[in-house]
């Protein structure tokens, strides 16, 4: 009797192969992606509300004073420690046992976002110590140091040839550029629908990434 | 056209092995236990596919001792990710770029993966000369291939 190639005797055929195929290599890639897109979707929603909280209560201020008040202080800090919770467990979990040169790349790119991350926000300090002026100060934290820290992250993403993460971080450069224009209350609204938009870029990105098929073309 | 399956790799347990190494960058190597919590796999069972595999050149086994710990790595080789590529080839040759429902299975991984599937229709592929691992019988133990687990 003929044999059929891939069926018969395991009755494993083609069909099912290719749905192994592709499930066993999505959820490894689930597995191995340090920032999944919901990761991402929730920074889009942590940047609509913490820069919308940062907008709601500088947007009434006349004169401008740049003071943003406490609760919205309290929710982006919060909020902002989730974040970073969840990344740095989303990065130890897809690292678990991984080795190689593409891991240690990947560690080293880690470094150095963190670290551009907190020099572009330590820098804001010795501006707010000088006192400079309240609407040099409104611009300068919701934009400055966004577009330093989005263009640092496109030239070291690039270099590693990271290019959705080059993407992303230069569409925070952009944002928080644009955001410049929108006056010291404005631009904190801008920033966080920029920010948003980006993130969930990114998030719509890497769940199409991850999910496609290694059988159908 | 390839509508040749590469009998290696067309095995469940294996197929999932071979995919799950080929999601790391290329050069990247992942430990044996953490391969073995992704497939849910016994020791036992995941030493003796990777050793085919390793046979056949597919992956590379490496052991490193750190004071008293152990540890066992594998990555696919670049033999074994142009063998996966062939195998998916292969597999769209043989389903004829028809709707199969490859990406809608019928069967779960771990249904397909047990062994508790059902037959699907759809386009039979051609008969062939290029039989699948008959049964997938175990071999005899053999010591120095693969090293042994290590936590």
């Amino acid at each position: 009797m003929d044999h059929i190639p891939g069926t018969a005797r395991d009755g494993f055929d083609p069909g099912q192969a290719a749905a192994l195929l592709d499930q066993a290599t999505r959820r490894a890639r689930r597995q191995f992606t340090p920032l999944s897109p919901l990761l991402f979707t929730y920074r889009a929603v942590v940047a609509l509300v913490v820069f919308g909280g940062f907008w709601l209560s500088v947007r009434g201020q006349h004169p401008y004073t740049g003071h943003i008040s406490g609760w919205a202080i309290a929710v982006a800090v919060v909020l902002a420690a989730i974040n970073i919770g969840w990344t740095a467990w989303g990065i130890g979990r897809a690292g678990t046992g991984v080795s190689g040169p593409a891991q240690r790349k990947w560690q080293a790119w880690t470094g150095i976002m963190t670290a551009a991350w907190i020099i572009g926000y330590a820098v804001t300090a010795p501006l707010y110590h000088a006192g400079v002026s309240h609407p040099v100060w409104g611009l300068y934290p919701a934009s400055a140091p966004l577009l330093m820290i989005g263009l640092a992250g496109a030239a070291v993403a690039a270099a590693f040839r990271y290019w959705p993460l080059a993407g992303t971080a230069l569409g925070i450069a952009v944002a928080a550029a644009a955001a410049g224009f929108g006056g010291p209350a404005g631009s904190w609204l801008i920033t966080g629908i920029g920010l948003c938009a980006v993130c969930l870029g990114i998030a719509t990105f890497t769940a199409w990434r991850q999910r496609r098929s290694m059988v159908r073309p | 056209m390839t509508t040749e399956l590469d009998p290696l790799i067309h095995v469940p347990t294996r197929l999932k092995i071979v995919a799950t190494l080929a999601a790391l960058p290329d050069g990247d190597a992942l430990s044996f236990t953490r391969l073995q919590d992704m497939l849910a796999l016994t020791p036992g069972n995941l030493i003796i596919q990777l050793r085919k595999l390793e046979d056949a050149g597919y992956i590379s086994s490496t052991k490193t001792r750190n004071g008293s710990a152990r540890k066992t790595t594998v990555a696919l080789t670049g033999q074994g990710r142009a063998a996966l590529r062939d195998y998916t080839q292969a597999l769209r040759d043989l389903l004829g770029g028809l709707d199969t429902g490859a990406t809608s299975p019928d069967n779960t991984v771990d249904e397909i993966s047990a062994g508790n599937t059902k037959p699907k229709r759809g386009p039979r592929p051609r008969p062939g000369r290029n039989h699948p691992d008959p049964a997938d019988p175990a071999p005899p133990e053999r010591p120095g291939l693969l090293p042994g687990p290590a936590r």
